[in-house]
């Protein structure tokens, strides 16, 4: 019988090392995603939530449990037939965006296209409409080199959609980005996941996810836990003034006893290189 | 992946030139090595070719001319003269000696020739008389030009003066050079009397050379006897073999030296690129592509170098000898077909040593930052 869930988990482990030096970086998690949900993992750094993303995508191996994707358990296939399983049921979105530098826009989106049945030729007309959709029809014969971080991280959304996978998994997408650009990439994959019916995991700490996300689930030393709305302490961004979670923000900078708090690494970027500029203004 | 693999080494264009430069070196040195001793070998050969009996006779045992010694009583070449089909026998005495001109020795086949007789001397002059008499000799123009010598210097066969009197075209290498001196004097440096070193027989039209060969040596005795094709053959594999090992040995230099750069080459690109082969394999791409993008581009490499190392071959040995005249260049199609296979090995030995690197390449690693 097909599973009503695009993706089931139950009981995953990965521990590193062995003995005391041992590091359980995802403990006995348990989740179930339906198609269509975009599903936000969120949790300090070095929580496991990128440990856990790379299981989920099949990049990685679990010392425990089993994970099902689309009806396919993909833990118990041979490390050879994973490669067929991320080409066809995943689709990746990287916070350094990882285009590949010698090709052009167009030839980065198509690449996972010559991995699937029918090639590059019959992903064309998809490359085109995915190129048009995602405002990168004057960049199509562009180098990664020659573009903006937004316009990075499109191309590599519209890479991860092109073999029209059910399962979008992203790392961080708006982590290189500014605040106004990293509100246009999750716009892009909330309408992914509300057009297209694809289901999009998403590891972030950007807080303003939270609003278009149908599930919050928050990782924390391994293990899976509730996310109380109390939680939050919220403050300003002293750069672009957004409003960021002061608990799960990971970009901060302490400066005379003062800590500031920012929705993205440009931020704080721009901040070091001028505070007095954002602190008396 | 071809677009990718191709695109990629255009984007590291630098170390991909240097690289087939590299290659194309490594290849190049071993093509002028082969074509060196080829060429010398060939005009090792270059009497004996230009001569073109039907039949040459000499003592019994013995089957070519380099390094060779031979001496046959005169009277049994007058009995081959005798025999039904054979047309003339010219008798040559032969001696590999050093010929000093100037300061300058030179390893040297000295010709014994009858006085008169055209037949087995210089085949094109450059100066002066074809046919030395006694005291004289023909040199080779080259020789000559190397050694400050011209017509009516003095140089000297085994302590005895000769007078240049000719000096021939195409008889110079630097290996072995072609004099030629009367048969009296040879006779007399020799101590050979009544002796002749080889004949070479001319048969009437028609007569079949190896049926007649084989007559010869059943009826007169002690003396073997061969077609001119075989006995030239020898000549140039005795010639060959005398350099075959050290050509061997360089070729293994050369290719082991185009492995190496390869490799690295290779090595080079896998670990610039280990990022994107990281994406690559987080994307879906197998081990199995992504070897075949690392072996795709080292045959890349390789044919870029061998086509390089081809183009200078061709285009450049016959300027070096145009240049340089002592030294023959022969570029033969077997020895670039040779190197041609040998760079086929060399990519595929070399692209195997980065296999292992794009193994452990994990594609963990396109989520780091």
């Amino acid at each position: 019988m097909a599973s009503s869930k695009l993706i089931r988990a139950d009981g995953v482990s990965k521990h590193f090392g062995t003995g005391h030096t041992q590091v359980r970086a995802v403990d006995g998690v348990s989740l179930k995603i339906g198609y269509g949900e975009l599903v936000l993992i969120m949790g300090p750094s070095g929580s496991g939530k990128t440990t856990l993303l790379s299981m989920l995508g099949g990049l990685l191996r679990p010392t425990q449990g089993r994970i099902e994707v689309a009806g396919t358990e993909i833990t118990v296939m041979k490390e050879a037939e994973l490669p067929d399983v991320r080409a066809r049921l995943v689709g990746f979105v990287f916070q350094s965006f990882n285009l590949m530098e010698a090709l052009t826009v167009e030839e980065n989106i198509l690449f996972p296209a010559q991995l699937i049945p029918g090639g590059i030729a019959a992903a064309r007309p998809r490359a085109r409409e995915l190129i048009e959709r995602l405002n990168l029809r004057e960049r199509r014969d562009s180098l990664p080199k020659t573009l903006s971080g937004g316009e990075k991280q499109r191309v590599a959304i519209a890479r991860a959609l092109i073999n029209e996978p059910p399962l979008i998994l992203a790392d961080e997408p708006t982590g290189n980005l500014d605040s106004r650009t990293g509100q246009e990439v999750m716009m892009i994959l909330f309408d992914i996941t509300r057009d297209e019916n694809r289901s999009v995991v998403l590891v972030t700490h950007d807080p303003r996810v939270e609003e278009i996300a149908d599930r919050i689930l928050w990782l924390e030393d391994g293990k899976l836990r509730d996310r109380k709305s109390e939680d939050h302490s919220w403050v300003r961004d002293p750069v672009c003034g957004m409003r960021i979670d002061e608990w799960t923000a990971v970009h901060t900078w302490e400066r005379s006893d003062s800590k500031y708090v920012f929705c993205s690494a440009r931020c704080k970027e721009r901040f070091v290189e001028a505070p007095d500029q954002y602190v008396n203004a | 992946m071809m677009r990718w693999t191709l695109k990629s080494l255009g984007t590291q264009i630098a170390s991909t030139l240097a690289s087939a430069g590299g290659v194309a070196g490594a290849f190049l040195f071993v093509l002028f090595l082969e074509a060196v001793f080829l060429g010398e070998s060939k005009q090792i050969v270059a009497y004996i070719e230009h001569m073109e009996p039907d039949i040459w006779v000499m003592q019994h045992g013995v089957s070519n001319m380099h390094m060779a010694s031979s001496f046959v009583w005169d009277w049994k070449l007058d009995a081959v003269v005798e025999m039904d089909g054979v047309e003339k026998v010219t008798s040559i005495l032969y001696v590999n000696t050093m010929v000093r001109a100037g300061d300058r020795d030179w390893f040297t086949y000295v010709v014994g020739l009858v006085e008169g007789d055209k037949r087995a001397g210089p085949w094109a002059m450059k100066s002066g008389s074809a046919s030395p008499g006694p005291g004289e000799i023909v040199i080779p123009a080259l020789f000559a030009e190397s050694s400050g010598a011209g017509l009516g210097s003095s140089v000297s066969v085994a302590d005895k003066k000769f007078t240049v009197v000719g000096l021939s075209l195409g008889t110079f290498s630097m290996a072995n050079s072609v004099a030629f001196v009367s048969f009296g004097d040879l006779v007399n440096i020799l101590s050979a009397g009544g002796t002749v070193s080889y004949g070479l027989v001319d048969l009437e039209p028609g007569s079949d050379a190896a049926a007649m060969a084989r007559r010869i040596e059943a009826e007169v005795e002690k003396v073997s006897a061969l077609p001119h094709p075989e006995f030239v053959r020898n000549d140039f594999n005795m010639a060959m073999r005398m350099g075959v090992d050290v050509v061997a040995f360089m070729r293994v230099i050369g290719s082991a030296l185009a492995v190496a750069i390869i490799a690295f080459t290779a090595l080079v690109q896998v670990s610039r690129r280990r990022r994107e082969l990281a994406i690559a394999k987080a994307l879906g791409v197998t081990n199995r592509s992504i070897y075949f993008s690392v072996v795709l581009q080292t045959v890349l490499i390789t044919t870029a170098g061998y086509a390089v190392a081809l183009a200078l071959a061709l285009g450049v040995a016959p300027m070096i000898s145009l240049f340089v005249p002592e030294v023959t260049l022969l570029v033969s199609t077997g020895s670039l077909l040779r190197m041609g296979a040998v760079a086929l090995v060399v990519a595929v030995i070399a692209a195997m040593v980065p296999a292992y690197m794009v193994n452990q390449v994990d594609p963990l690693t396109a989520f780091q930052g």
